[in-house]
């Protein structure tokens, strides 16, 4: 306690991570650029991308033996929530938190020597191909098979709702072997595989992945039946705290919008956010907001601790199910604090609320979450 | 005069040093049926617990070794209002330590801290606050009690009620009217009296949980010396604003609604409830809400320690604890279903609840201390920012 409450030096890095991380959005288009490429198949640029591996941005969690910078959640965090407020499609959860926590917590050192600096520099973007259902985040391979041969593994089955698969030019694959689930590398366009892509609310996509004897050769196996299932589930809570942390980007920036229209926009005469029912309605929003930030932050530094896995998932589900919640109340409301105007496609405020509700949605709603949390605090006697 | 603090400087002792001192305390003293009581606990309960503390120079941890006091430092004030929750130590009525004590200390006169500050630690004098009035609730300002100048003393007339354990209480500060003319703000002063004053009488109400905590208060005339009046004439407003911070992180605090939220766990397992997903969503729902509470509070908490003043936002802690405490004693009642609305403690397979008294005593917090309303008005004026 007494040791993480004094370091100023890590708080002058955090704030300076924090003003660059807005500088480059800022001179990246902001919401613009997301609004030009909203509905694009390609989802998102990757020239953009490059440039936040040169930044490092995409190394925060690649370990520094690896090419990376070796920080934690924290620092991830502060990328993500900022990339979030001026609703950048580029996948930074997906790729460079749960694709990099995948890779890194699998026991393949020589595939990460070979391609984590490559992820961490941007010129490679893979993604996690885990699920299968809607509404199941498991980590038990589902009814994808890999079965081996002499050369490698020949992998069939169906992966669905891969956030980021638009651009991608890899996916990790879980799949079940006779020693239980194992990850796997496979490349775009590589025979057998096929990428179908789904729009989403925000203008992104989910894709699916249709794998049909595919060959994987054994050096791409990423995490063996031993450890891949530990990696898989590690990635995702990780992911779901980042994917938090993203909501409380989009949170912050769609209250602050709606404040200002508040102070701002007349009628009768009067600036409406001199309403007293208006007022009350925006500080509801702004306790959840400051509830959201207080429990992501927790979060976050004790993730950043390395708990065990029980308390991990406690820690993300509680973190997921007040940023979902609080997200998706504020980017909802913020239509109705603007009146018609926040109905208008040409608005920004729509954008945040369609954002909200895709991160919502992804990694487990937050009714999934208050479910999963209930039953792991119950089984450890919380 | 209080013999140990003066000589013990606490702030020198490591936090875990301090807190165990501090808990193996209570533990041992602390009387076992007064733990956890809903209702506040009159002066005949408490009185034993008070001469305890004083005897040991922890009476007034806020106030300065060379006053009597602790001296507590933030960081250590917070670890001693903490095992006192964690403990569930009743309050007594003590706000001549965290009102009255600062405010002597920073306007009084030498003669007012003399007389007054000793006899406050040691009990013989109890304070209750004069401050709500029939008219003036939390239009505090437009308050109507008059203090008239009149031959060396002031003559005041009026009303106040809401006033906490009056009927426990010798002495009582207060705010009244010294000028009609002035904006309301400013024509407010500030002053301490003797309650045995001729033309002062005190009527206990009773509340929706049956208990006489609350009385109005009625000023017939009561003449006050000229040394009732503390700090300048008309400065009363500014005196009486000058303490609040400190109690609304008090007050949102999470140990409160932690140990209902405990109670409502055991009555769900004893009437089989979580199993019925409708109960355990709301249920699940609130405890979540329960354990976000203790993350913000712990943000307020670690600004304290940091030794910075704490802002207009700490409001939020009190609007989400209240409310969240009261949603959750709402679903006590539910789960009680028809035993819900039954009077006084019951036995829900081995576990021992007052749900009623519960339910009802989360009524007030919402009103109380400044209400969720005004709360919030604050809120949207001081920290989002908004136009009036």
């Amino acid at each position: 306690m007494t040791t993480a409450e004094a370091e100023p030096p890590s708080n002058d890095h955090r704030a300076m991570l924090r003003d660059s991380v807005a500088d480059f959005v800022a001179r990246a288009g902001d919401v613009g650029r997301a609004r030009r490429l909203r509905g694009n198949a390609a989802e998102y640029d990757r020239a953009v991308w490059r440039t936040m591996g040169e930044l490092g941005w995409l190394g925060i969690l690649v370990p520094a033996q690896h090419g990376g910078l070796g920080l934690g959640l924290a620092e991830a965090a502060i990328v993500a929530a900022g990339l979030a407020r001026g609703l950048a499609p580029e996948p930074y959860t997906a790729a460079a938190v749960l694709a990099v926590e995948a890779i890194a917590g699998g026991d393949n050192e020589e595939f990460k020597q070979q391609h984590l600096p490559r992820v961490a520099d941007g010129s490679l973007l893979p993604v996690l191909a885990w699920q299968e259902r809607a509404g199941e985040i498991e980590t038990s391979g589902g009814e994808t098979q890999a079965a081996p041969f002499e050369g490698g593994w020949r992998i069939g089955g169906v992966k669905r709702f891969i956030s980021g698969a638009a651009g991608a030019d890899a996916y990790l694959v879980s799949a079940a072997t006779e020693q239980g689930i194992a990850l796997f590398w496979v490349e775009r366009g590589a025979p057998g595989v096929t990428l179908e892509i789904e729009p989403l609310a925000d203008g992104r996509h989910f894709g699916t992945l249709r794998l049909k004897d595919v060959t994987v050769r054994r050096g791409h196996l990423v995490a063996s039946a031993s450890v891949a299932a530990r990696a898989v589930s590690l990635a995702l809570d990780r992911a779901t705290a980042l994917c938090s942390a993203e909501l409380v980007g989009v949170m912050t920036r769609v209250l602050d919008m709606s404040l200002e229209y508040m102070r701002t926009r007349k009628q009768f005469g009067k600036a409406i956010g001199s309403f007293q029912a208006l007022q009350h309605r925006a500080v509801d929003l702004y306790i959840q907001r400051e509830l959201a930030s207080a429990v992501l932050e927790e979060v976050v530094t004790a993730l950043d601790r390395q708990p065990d896995a029980a308390r991990r998932a406690l820690l993300a589900s509680r973190a997921k199910a007040r940023c979902a919640e609080a997200g998706l109340r504020i980017t909802r409301e913020a239509i109705q604090i603007h009146g018609a105007i926040g109905f208008t496609d040409e608005y920004d405020a729509g954008l945040y609320l369609k954002r909200a509700m895709v991160l919502a949605a992804w990694l487990g709603n937050a009714a999934w979450h208050r479910r999963r949390y209930s039953a792991l605090s119950a089984k450890a006697g919380l | 005069m209080s013999p140990a603090a003066q000589h013990t400087d606490y702030n020198a002792l490591s936090d875990e040093a301090f807190r165990a001192e501090v808990r193996a305390f209570f533990e041992r003293h602390y009387p076992e049926n007064l733990r956890y009581i809903l209702r506040r606990a009159r002066w005949q309960e408490m009185k034993d617990w008070w001469r305890m503390l004083y005897e040991k120079g922890w009476i007034a941890p806020n106030w300065p070794r060379e006053r009597g006091g602790m001296g507590l430092d933030a960081s250590k004030m917070l670890i001693y209002a903490e095992e006192i929750e964690r403990h569930g130590i009743a309050r007594p009525p003590d706000q001549g330590i965290t009102q009255v004590g600062p405010i002597l200390m920073q306007y009084g006169t030498a003669a007012q801290q003399t007389f007054y500050l000793p006899r406050t630690l040691s009990g013989e004098i109890i304070w209750c606050q004069g401050y709500s009035e029939p008219n003036a609730g939390s239009d505090l300002a437009s308050l109507q009690t008059t203090a008239v100048a009149d031959g060396g003393q002031y003559r005041v007339n009026g009303q106040k009620t809401w006033t906490t354990l009056a009927h426990d209480s010798t002495h009582m500060y207060l705010l009244a009217r010294t000028d009609r003319q002035a904006k309301k703000q400013e024509g407010i002063s500030f002053f301490v009296l003797d309650l045995k004053t001729p033309g002062i009488t005190i009527r206990p109400i009773r509340n929706l949980a049956g208990h006489e905590e609350f009385c109005e208060v009625f000023f017939d005339d009561a003449r006050l010396p000229r040394d009732a009046l503390v700090g300048g004439l008309n400065q009363g407003w500014t005196i009486a604003k000058a303490l609040l911070g400190f109690e609304r992180l008090n007050i949102g605090s999470p140990r409160r609604p932690q140990y209902a939220l405990r109670r409502l766990e055991m009555i769900a397992r004893a009437k089989c409830l979580l199993g019925d997903s409708g109960f355990a969503d709301r249920f699940i729902a609130l405890k979540l809400d329960i354990e976000d509470l203790a993350a913000l509070y712990g943000r307020f908490v670690g600004q304290v320690r940091r030794g910075e003043p704490l802002g207009p936002d700490v409001s939020v802690l009190k609007i989400w604890a209240m409310e969240t405490w009261q949603r959750l004693t709402d679903l006590l009642v539910e789960a009680g279903a028809e035993e819900g609305v039954l009077s006084g403690v019951r036995e829900f397979a081995g576990v021992k609840a007052d749900i009623l008294t519960s339910f009802y005593y989360a009524r007030p917090a919402t009103i109380y201390g400044g209400s969720s309303e005004i709360q919030r008005n604050i809120l949207a004026k001081h920290v989002l920012k908004l136009p009036s």
